[in-house]
């Protein structure tokens, strides 16, 4: 997506942070941002996702909509 | 599919195996083990098994989306011991394994232990002397040994997937050292795996399948309903990615086992249908957080998942797979698998 000029950005938990990196830098597209949360996430409850999401949710915002960001706007 | 632009890069190296095996450790090129080093000639002598181009691009393997060129398949094969005759299986092994239904990104990026298993048919089995009897998923025959081997390889230097960085595995599984076995089609009573799969009995054919481990599963039973019920009840587990996603589960049956099945009247199909009724499991077995896992994916075929809804281990009783393998012996092999992945089959080539 963000190779056809939309705004695209991955979310992912800290564990896959080197994935993510990795593999943006494999498609071409090294500045993709990157929102990374906390991990592990599967552990926590639904309040506790809905705290975390309430957190970064104007960082990732942000991120989508500048494009090419620096990563790991979001933690 | 098109040629890749630049061959392989060449270093120069002291002739010196304990040197070049070092290198190999530090650059990460290695899966643990030595390697033969992939000097030029011994990659020339690869070369001569394949009548393809050496800058054929055969695929693009995620996760870092390299591309897999005969020469680059050829030098991890020699690296795993191959040899020449052993490159066109890793030729038609690499295309399967990157078509869409196989799910190579996820296999190779998961937090699961998913190897990469090779099952081999047709003429190349005996041709390559690829073990479909005794240990043929153990130790001790060249072919599965380096071809399992080779895959792997081809999967990290290729495809980029080194453990903790994009090979995301918790704890993986001795499998994805090598994993390569033949189907012992000659004490089958039934169709060997290539032919219901579609494929000419003489073809030679190579599948990939995404498997989670291995389960022993050892029963003296002498009739065939008592020993699919035993099967199935060692297949049903809570905490399976088959229950969560409807998968493909595979198993190895012994040839002793094999022959009682069938002389129980059971054709493969009967096999595959009583295996899949059997199996059926309580939602209410799984934890809380796997039935919401199911219940995201399987919502099309069961609607609201409740604890008594009767989960199935795949979604159609074709999608459970087996091959006949083994010597003698009362033993039986339950291949989990990933659950997000489907088995390709390629026919063998030159």
């Amino acid at each position: 997506m963000a190779k056809r000029g939309k705004p695209a950005l991955t979310i992912c938990s800290t564990a896959f942070q080197t994935l993510g990196r990795a593999q943006a830098s494999a498609l071409g597209k090294k500045d993709l941002p990157i929102a990374v949360m906390p991990h592990p996430f599967g552990l926590r409850k639904r309040d506790e996702v809905r705290v975390i999401a309430e957190k970064v949710v104007d960082d990732i915002l942000q991120l989508v909509t500048r494009g090419g960001a620096k990563s790991g706007g979001a933690r | 599919m098109s040629a890749a632009s630049t061959s392989a890069a060449t270093f120069e190296a002291l002739d010196d195996l304990d040197a070049i095996n070092k290198l190999y450790r530090e650059r990460r090129w290695s899966d643990g083990l030595p390697i033969v080093p992939p000097t030029q000639d011994r990659v020339e002598r690869m070369l001569a098994g394949t009548r393809r181009r050496r800058n054929e691009v055969i695929a693009v393997l995620p996760p870092g989306f390299g591309e897999a060129t005969v020469e680059r398949i050829a030098i991890n094969a020699v690296m795993a011991g191959c040899e020449a005759a052993h490159l066109p299986v890793l030729i038609a092994a690499t295309d399967a394994a990157a078509q869409a239904q196989f799910n190579i990104q996820g296999i190779e990026a998961t937090t699961n232990p998913v190897a990469v298993w090779l099952v081999l048919n047709g003429p190349i089995v005996n041709q390559l002397d690829i073990n479909a009897t005794f240990n043929c998923l153990g130790q001790g025959a060249w072919a599965n040994a380096t071809l399992g081997r080779a895959m792997r390889l081809i999967l990290q230097n290729i495809g980029g997937a080194l453990p903790g960085d994009m090979d995301r595995a918790t704890q993986g599984q001795p499998a994805k050292y090598t994993f390569c076995c033949g189907e012992n089609e000659a004490q089958s009573p039934w169709e060997p795996l290539h032919v219901e799969r579609g494929f000419a009995r003489e073809a030679s054919t190579v599948t990939v399948v995404g498997a989670e481990g291995t389960l022993n599963m050892n029963t003296h039973s002498k009739e065939a309903g008592e020993m699919l019920r035993v099967f199935a009840e060692c297949m049903v587990h809570p905490a399976s990615n088959e229950y969560c996603h409807g998968g493909e589960p595979w198993l190895v049956i012994a040839p002793e086992h094999a022959d009682i099945l069938k002389a129980g009247g059971l054709t493969k199909r009967d096999v595959k249908q009583r295996l899949w009724e059997l199996s059926k499991m309580p939602a209410g077995r799984l934890s809380v957080k796997e039935v919401l896992r199911a219940q995201a994916s399987r919502t099309d075929e069961f609607g609201e998942i409740k604890p008594d809804t009767l989960l199935t281990i795949s979604r159609k009783p074709e999608d459970i797979w087996f091959i006949v393998a083994g010597g003698p012996g009362t033993h039986t092999t339950y291949v989990p698998c990933f659950g997000n992945s489907r088995a390709v089959t390629r026919e063998i080539g030159v």
